[in-house]
């Protein structure tokens, strides 16, 4: 029995997550950001965790740390200088990319900067062919000049990527071991170790990232690593990863691109776990923070997982939690164009200057100032007591639109939030309809300093009937790496056909991928307790260009049942596209294993029953909406018990974020305090 | 009354929403790649006159958010709830504009009235005709790309008309991939229908009716806006696809674009006669017609990027499209191939804005996207393959303020390619090159985008390779503002061997074993002048390939040091040689607007403004079926540079000498 902590850093804060076994209780706390000083926060938050819940380092029995260092270190392009070695006359890999641009419709459009200039990727003579024999031999001269014009370059470390290492892995070692005796003072990454995907573009992005991302990784981690043993820290820390699993530290170092999503997919997992406790098996969840707005589909209770998803303007190719932008948060500028018409973003005030309302510099009216003018911001201090809004700065910012719409000034904040919710109702509707499925069978679960205040217009607008609003909306990333497995994910590019004659190269794949799994777990990770393996074949229709994820069930691939194997495809595909071809060829592309063993979850015990079932609102604040002013109960989060009703129109506040209710919610307190609301038929 | 401003944004959200909802349920139930992997399809919401009011930005080709399905609606006589109808015909109502093209339209009632239609396009793989994939350039009219559709229903009431859809599938190649595939289509379509029921409940039919009509005026305005931000004047520009035909001439497209206030006239009087080949670009003379104003769309959306895509958009623009030409072809003119044609308009709006507004528009992209497919044999299997390989695609002109971008952009921007490592383990090819041609940017003080180079071998006898879109061989991109001309286009089979064979715009040839095909794209143009790009970019550029040692000097006037050193890194800019050499090359007279290249300017020569314009207006008295016959007659006949108008009548009499069949008298006449 002991504590365990949760730490995400997003762009303002630092949050914990602190969970106490004995007492099975969890708290919260934030911390601003020092970007100054990275790593002093944390420190910080060890203090205020001892101050005020009284928590030795030494008791500390588990730490999980959520970090956006790798996804800043791409974003701002502030990596490595890295050699990016190909096949010769395929140099131009990564800045051809998949050609198509951005933006269709602009003649403009450009696409991220490639993270190696083209004056460090250097082509090798030779030449693998797609069924893994060699139709020229590495040529060893070829790869010591380019090592040494690297080198003369001062880079930092090496990448390789050759064409159809995928198949057949043997000139990438090669080469790294020419490189290794060339330069030895560099790094080096082969794409075949770091994700051995088909298709050139996606694996050579993805171990460039993850080079690219290294020495600042790297080097953060030590640092973790040291500071928490500084502290007397003796838990060795964990670090969540895009695929919403966990890892040693340790192996982060090396392992950098599995964690560069770390942020946002431990967000998706803490409100997956919260959903489920809290009985919503189907959910989309809603990060908004100052600067991003994200949401993300839960389907029976699992996350969805996806290859492509963003880093900044790069795509990343490995297994991660699904997540969809679907604007830039509560910093979104509100301006009006020549026709009079009044628009929300693209532009963002971000976290600095931030909305006016903050009083830190910023003056352009944003979505958070039309909530400030509309009287749901503040009455009260945000985030921990760091600040209160400013009504006046917020009422200046709005004024400047007001008069060129002609409307009130309300009003124009009124119709701020509005077209803000119906440009997020596009982007919602669209990642709905790509997965095909029925927003009304849903709930939401609004989380982030944000997400509370928006969600429930964001549901009316969706249709939904159900909103969620998990009881420390601040620090479900936090809470997520708490809840977190640790997981990795093993491939294996087969292109073979599902028929009896490929069984063989099935099973001698999955003998392969089981034992790195095996090695993974045990030997990296040093994970004791029970294991799962999860086996998925990526498959598709001869000559399809993309592939579904279908999971095989146990022993299929043991037994050799290419039949049942195909059949699982066509239910997979009929499932997801409507339809199927049971007369076409299946070709399975890959094989994977997702290893992973079970962390304890936390339990939480019921809260107490409330006396009675009306909760006292602390006062009645003046709100606007639908036009005109109202007076609303205020609630304290704090004060809330479980089985407490009420409705909307509402507000309640605690610490860590406002949550808007508009009329025609019913709000209960579940037994673990979620605030779960209805809308009324 | 008008929607309030406030609802209406919020309504063009939700109308927006609705369109992707479409596209996306279409991109995700249908069968073919044609709609999957190259995304030739688009969706339209349209107001109860066919006009459309939204699209989807994230899915679908870019080319019809103009659309107006006007005059093909009202082929059929009368519409009521369940209906879908389709059209292929590019003669019928001027709405597909090649038979590949399925067009769909879905009418929505509400209480008893006509309220909007659900409707979008697919290119299917097949429609029939005399070559598979039913498009050739070598195909003269319509009746040989396939088997056309007029407006008619294909769901009576929510019927399906089976009789109808097994005429198709009896006339198609790949009837399984065309009933795929409209089965999606016709999904998408009921997709429509219900989240515009969705709007009716949340906005009310009557705002509904209204706001689509004011989305319109909102997009016509913010055209008007950007109009107004432009000089009036009048600018006339033209542009060549290199041939009109296999084996052919030229075939010019000329523009006068007159701004005037918030409004244009886009008069392409001048342009060729209409071809004897599949080039030709159905647009019935409707002076809105999409496909003559894609570039438009293209450049206001470029100054705008808040802009509202839909009908609206096309109201201050008036294109004059005079009869029998290449831009308004008569029946039975063949079109299939109208794609290459498109991307000279588009070239040649690019260039007629640019003369009004050069500090805020691009040079010439690439302009011409190869899509090349292989039909082989797989030794392993022993089976036929047919495969699509790469797109391949240059890159974007110079821009305002940067390079043009390299190996695709502007307007080719929405096209993908395949990965080198799935088309080698399906398709038996290997892949020597892909990757960007050093040196065809055209040099500026913001560089043409490079051209893209791909060289593939096939191992059996007899694998066809068709390379659809074949242009810029000849005439290249151009620059602007004392930027230079990108490279132009090149394809030939075995380079650097003595059995050597260019075949540049051939665009079906069959290749045996060994042999190794090698296409390189053209490359875009650039912008300003060179000698002003900063030497430190240009050294850059050397250092990353991106321009050849030798053009540093030649083409930019920098001087280099240090090119003993062939790990680059003793490359220096000699500052002072440097700004002599630019110092003697300056010239004290403006550039002229446009670079072309020594092609065009050679072809120009001899085919003067005054010579062509002579001759484009001596065909245009002619009949119809005898332009092209008589156009290719002149080209024969006129070789000598300087040539002027008197010199293509002169050319003209000798003919009608010769041939006294033709009688000019009876087609005035006429």
């Amino acid at each position: 029995m002991g504590m365990r902590v949760g730490v995400d850093i997003g762009g303002t804060f630092i949050d914990f997550c602190l969970w106490d076994e004995t007492k099975e209780e969890l708290h919260s706390l934030k911390v601003l950001t020092t970007p100054q000083t990275p790593g002093a926060e944390l420190l910080r938050g060890l203090d205020l965790l001892q101050e005020r819940h009284g928590v030795r380092p030494s008791d500390i029995t588990s730490f999980v740390h959520g970090t956006t260092v790798g996804i800043n270190t791409v974003i701002q392009r502030k990596g490595a200088s890295l050699a990016l070695l190909t096949t010769e006359n395929f140099e131009d890999v990564v800045e051809l990319a998949r050609l198509r641009m951005p933006e269709a419709y602009s003649l403009f459009s450009r696409r991220g900067a490639p993270l190696v200039p083209r004056d460090r990727i250097f082509g090798i003579r030779e030449r693998m062919l797609s069924d893994g024999t060699v139709e020229q031999a590495v040529d060893e001269a070829s790869v010591v000049t380019a090592v040494e014009k690297a080198l003369a370059k001062g880079v930092d470390g090496i990448v390789i990527s050759l064409l159809n290492a995928y198949r057949n892995p043997a000139h990438e070692a090669q080469v790294a071991a020419i490189a290794a005796r060339v330069a030895p003072q560099l790094f080096v990454f082969r794409s075949s170790e770091v994700w051995p995907i088909i298709r050139e573009y996606e694996r050579t992005t993805t171990a460039l990232i993850n080079g690219y991302v290294h020495p600042k990784v790297s080097d953060y981690l030590e640092k973790l690593i040291e500071g928490l043993e500084s502290r007397g820290v003796t838990a060795e820390p964990l670090i969540t990863k895009s695929n919403g699993g966990i890892m040693r530290a340790e192996l982060g170092k090396r392992a950098c691109v599995s964690m560069v999503l770390s942020g946002t997919a431990s967000g998706v997992m803490g409100a997956a776990w919260v959903a489920r406790e809290a009985g919503h098996p189907n959910v989309i969840t809603l990060d908004i923070g100052g600067t991003s707005a994200d949401v993300a589909l839960i389907i029976d209770g699992r996350p969805q997982f996806g290859l492509g998803e963003k880093i900044g303007d790069l795509p990343l190719y490995i297994p991660s939690v699904a997540v969809s932008s679907i604007g830039d948060g509560g910093g979104s500028i509100a301006w009006v164009d020549g026709f009079g018409v009044l628009k929300v973003g693209p532009e963002s005030a971000g976290s600095a200057p931030g909305p006016a309302c903050y009083g830190r510099g910023g003056t352009l009216p944003t979505i958070t100032d039309a909530f400030a003018v509309c009287g749901f911001l503040g009455q009260h201090d945000l985030a921990y007591g760091a600040f209160r809004p400013d009504v006046a700065l917020a009422r200046a910012a709005i004024g400047t639109l007001a008069s060129r719409i002609n409307l009130g000034l309300e009003q124009t904040a009124e119709a701020i939030i509005r077209i803000a919710i119906s440009g997020m109702f596009v982007e919602v509707n669209k990642l709905v309809a790509r997965y095909g499925v029925d927003t009304r069978d849903f709930a939401l679960l609004p989380f982030g300093g944000a997400g509370p205040m928006l969600g429930c217009f964001l549901a009316r607008e969706l249709g939904m009937q159900r909103v969620l609003i998990p009881s420390r909306p601040g620090v479900v990333s936090a809470l997520g790496g708490l809840v977190a497995n640790v997981k990795n994910d093993f491939i294996r590019t087969l292109f073979i056909m599902a028929s009896d004659g490929d069984a063989n190269r099935l099973r001698d794949a999955a003998k392969a991928l089981q034992a790195a799994g095996t090695a993974w777990l045990r030997d990296d990770q040093e994970f004791t307790g029970e294991a799962a393996y999860v086996w998925f074949a990526d498959m598709r229709y001869r000559g399809q260009s993309f592939e579904i994820e279908v999971p095989l069930a146990d022993g299929l691939i043991e037994t050799g049942d290419m039949a049942a194997i195909a059949e699982a495809f066509h239910r997979a595909h009929e499932g997801i596209y409507d339809f199927c071809d049971r007369d076409s060829a299946v070709q399975i592309m890959n094989l994977r294993l997702v290893v992973s063993g079970a962390s304890l979850k936390p339990y939480l015990r019921p809260l107490a029953r409330a006396v009675s079932e009306a909760p006292v609102a602390e006062q009645t604040l003046k709100v606007f909406f639908d036009g005109d002013w109202h007076d609303v109960p205020f609630y304290r989060r704090a004060a809330l018990e479980a089985h407490h009703r009420f409705s909307g129109p509402c507000v309640i506040v605690q610490d860590d974020t406002t949550a808007c209710v508009p009329p025609g919610f019913g709000a209960t307190v579940d037994g673990s305090g979620n605030i779960v609301l209805e809308r009324a038929e | 009354m008008k929607v309030d401003k406030v609802t209406l944004e919020i309504l063009a959200n939700h109308m927006r929403a609705a369109a992707e909802s479409m596209a996306y349920t279409l991109y995700r139930t249908a069968h073919s790649t044609f709609v999957k992997e190259t995304e030739d399809f688009t969706i339209q919401i349209l107001d109860a006159a066919g006009r459309t009011a939204a699209v989807p930005m994230d899915l679908g080709a870019t080319w019809y958010p103009g659309l107006d399905y006007g005059r093909a609606i009202p082929m059929i006589s009368s519409y009521e709830p369940g209906d879908i109808a389709l059209t292929n015909d590019p003669y019928s109502g001027y709405l597909a504009t090649h038979t590949p093209d399925l067009v769909l339209w879905k009418p929505i009632f509400h209480e008893g009235e006509l309220l909007c239609f659900t409707a979008g396009h697919i290119h299917n793989t097949d429609m029939g005709g005399a070559v598979p994939a039913s498009l050739s350039r070598a195909l003269t009219e319509i009746h040989q790309e396939g088997i056309r559709f007029k407006p008619t229903k294909l769901y009576r009431a929510g019927v399906l008309n089976q009789e109808l859809l097994d005429v198709m599938m009896t006339n198609v190649r790949k009837p399984d991939l065309n009933v795929g595939d409209l089965k999606a289509f016709v999904g998408a379509m009921n997709t429509g229908e219900r989240k515009v029921r969705e709007l009716i409940v949340k906005f009310g039919a009557d705002t509904l009716r209204q706001g689509m009509s004011d989305l319109l005026d909102y997009a016509e305005h913010q055209a008007r806006e950007i109009l107004r931000s432009i000089p009036d004047g009048e600018y006339f520009f033209s542009d060549y696809a290199d041939e009109d035909g296999p084996d052919g001439y030229p075939a010019r497209l000329a523009v006068t674009l007159r701004i005037n206030g918030d409004s244009a006239i886009l008069d392409f009087t001048g342009s060729d006669p209409q071809l004897t080949s599949s080039l030709n670009v159905p647009t019935g003379g409707n002076p809105h017609h999409t496909l003559m104003l894609v570039g438009v769309y293209y450049i206001l959306y470029s100054l705008n990027p808040n802009l509202v895509l839909n009908f609206g958009l096309t109201r201050p623009f008036h294109c004059i499209l005079p009869e029998g030409t290449v831009v308004n072809p008569q029946f039975p003119a063949a079109v299939g191939m109208r794609s290459l044609t498109c991307g000279r308009i588009r070239s040649l709006l690019f260039g007629a804005f640019g003369q009004a507004m050069p500090e805020r528009m691009p040079a010439a992209p690439a302009g011409s996207s190869s899509i090349v497919n292989v039909m082989t044999h797989d030794d392993r299997t022993g089976e036929a393959v047919i495969a699509a390989v790469n797109p391949v695609v240059g890159g974007s002109g110079g821009m305002p303020t940067g390079d043009g971008t390299n190996g695709s952009g502007a307007d080719a921007a929405y096209l993908k390619n395949t990965p080198v490592e799935i088309t080698e383990a399906e398709v038996p090819i290997r892949f020597r090159r892909y990757g960007l041609a050093s040196g065809t940017g055209g040099a500026g003080r913001w560089r043409g985008g490079l051209a893209t180079h791909m060289e593939f071998q096939v191992f059996t006898p007899n694998t066809r390779i068709t390379a659809r879109n074949r242009d810029r061989c000849r005439f290249q991109a151009w620059g602007v503002l004392g930027g230079k001309a990108g490279r132009g286009s090149t394809m030939s089979l075995n380079p650097g061997r003595p059995d050597m064979r260019v075949l540049n715009n051939i665009d079906t040839f069959t290749a045996g074993p060994g042999d190794i095909v090698s296409i390189v794209s053209p490359g875009g143009g650039g912008r300003g002048d060179p000698l002003d790009r900063e030497p430190e970019r240009v050294l850059r550029d050397v250092i990353c390939n991106y321009v050849a040692i030798a053009d540093a000097e030649a083409e930019y006037g920098v001087v280099l040091t240090g090119l003993g050193d062939d790990r680059g890194i003793d490359l220096a800019v000699d500052l002072p040689a440097t700004e002599a050499l630019r110092a003697q090359r300056r010239r004290n007279e403006p550039h002229p607007h446009f670079h072309f290249g020594a092609a065009r300017e050679a072809y120009e020569r001899v085919w003067t403004r005054s010579a062509y314009d002579a001759m484009t207006a001596l065909l245009a008295s002619l009949p119809v079926h005898w332009r092209f016959f008589v156009k290719r007659k002149l080209m024969e006949g006129l070789q000598r540079e300087g040539s002027g108008a008197a010199d293509v009548q002169a050319v003209w009499q000798a003919l009608l000498a010769e041939l006294p069949y033709i009688r000019p008298e009876r087609a005035a006449a006429e």
